[in-house]
């Protein structure tokens, strides 16, 4: 982190093409947490560009109290939650689009056998998390797919604990209606 | 849908890797952030773009102008002060059709 730091202080001194640097450093991380609500490559490419560059806009606003990275992540979520928000304006004109057979035969059997790849993983999920808005998808992604603290939750989307949880809460129940809707299908 | 689904839903998507980034990434930002900043340089304004500027301002302006004026010689005709009529009358009388000489 503290090559974090030395890098920011030479930026910050007059040496902007510095940032390539930043850029090389983090944007694996900013991969990893922008592909938890977006599948296509192409988009997440350009998701990860539009975290940079706002990171390069705020750059004067980090005072380095937390990791330079926890400071990013927070900046690719919130691009994340306004990418969703397009796409929900956007996915209510078009409509849901529809499950392959992998996905529906593994939502109807009850097999403890039963198989599930990714890619069926991944549709199942994407579909059932429509039901959702930005916001409670952001909270149940952080908080079963990435595995993060409450706590963390609380950091990276500036709202209190108890709001993390009521949130995580509901947003649990709806997503489990929305699953037992698609297996009715 | 099951507890045992659930998990086995979260833990199969939680294994998914992300695509790699593309090598072209970091200079694609720092081209972007170029750009921005030469976006964010002052363009020059034509005339009527400054009109457009300023045209509030303007507007206000004339508006009290015309204001001001209304008042005062609404003031100027209470206290008795030949208007600026009476001044124009008197002007064209004397200049423009002098008595005739002849």
């Amino acid at each position: 982190m503290n090559d974090d730091a030395e890098l920011l202080e030479r930026i910050r001194n007059g040496a902007p093409d510095d940032f390539a640097e930043v850029v090389r450093r983090h944007q694996s991380r900013v991969f990893a947490i922008l592909h938890r609500y977006e599948r296509d490559a192409h988009k997440i490419e350009d998701l990860a560009q539009e975290t940079f560059v706002k990171a390069w806009r705020a750059l004067e606003q980090f005072d380095g109290r937390a990791p330079f990275e926890h400071w990013l992540s927070r900046i690719a979520v919130r691009v994340a939650l306004d990418h969703l928000r397009k796409e929900k304006r956007r996915q209510n004109e078009i409509g849901l689009p529809e499950l392959g057979e992998d996905a529906l035969d593994w939502l109807r059997r009850d097999d403890e056998k039963d198989e599930l790849d990714g890619r069926a993983a991944a549709e199942i999920l994407d579909l059932a998390l429509r039901a959702l808005s930005p916001a409670d998808r952001v909270v149940i992604t952080m908080q079963e797919i990435e595995g993060r603290s409450v706590k963390e939750i609380s950091a990276v989307t500036g709202t209190s604990g108890v709001a993390v949880r009521v949130r995580a809460m509901r947003a649990r129940a709806k997503l489990k209606r929305a699953l037992e809707k698609l297996v009715k299908l | 849908m099951n507890e045992r689904k659930w998990k086995q839903l979260f833990a199969v998507v939680r294994k998914e890797a992300a695509p790699a980034p593309s090598e072209d990434l970091a200079a694609n930002v720092l081209r972007a952030i170029r750009t921005g900043r030469s976006a964010e340089k002052p363009e020059t304004l034509s005339i009527f773009d400054q009109l457009n500027l300023l045209f509030p301002r303007l507007a206000w302006t004339a508006a009290a102008i015309i204001a001001f004026s209304v008042a005062a010689d609404w003031g100027l005709t209470a206290a008795g002060v030949p208007d600026v009529g009476d001044g124009v009358s008197q002007i064209s009388a004397q200049w423009f059709l002098p008595p005739n000489e002849f």
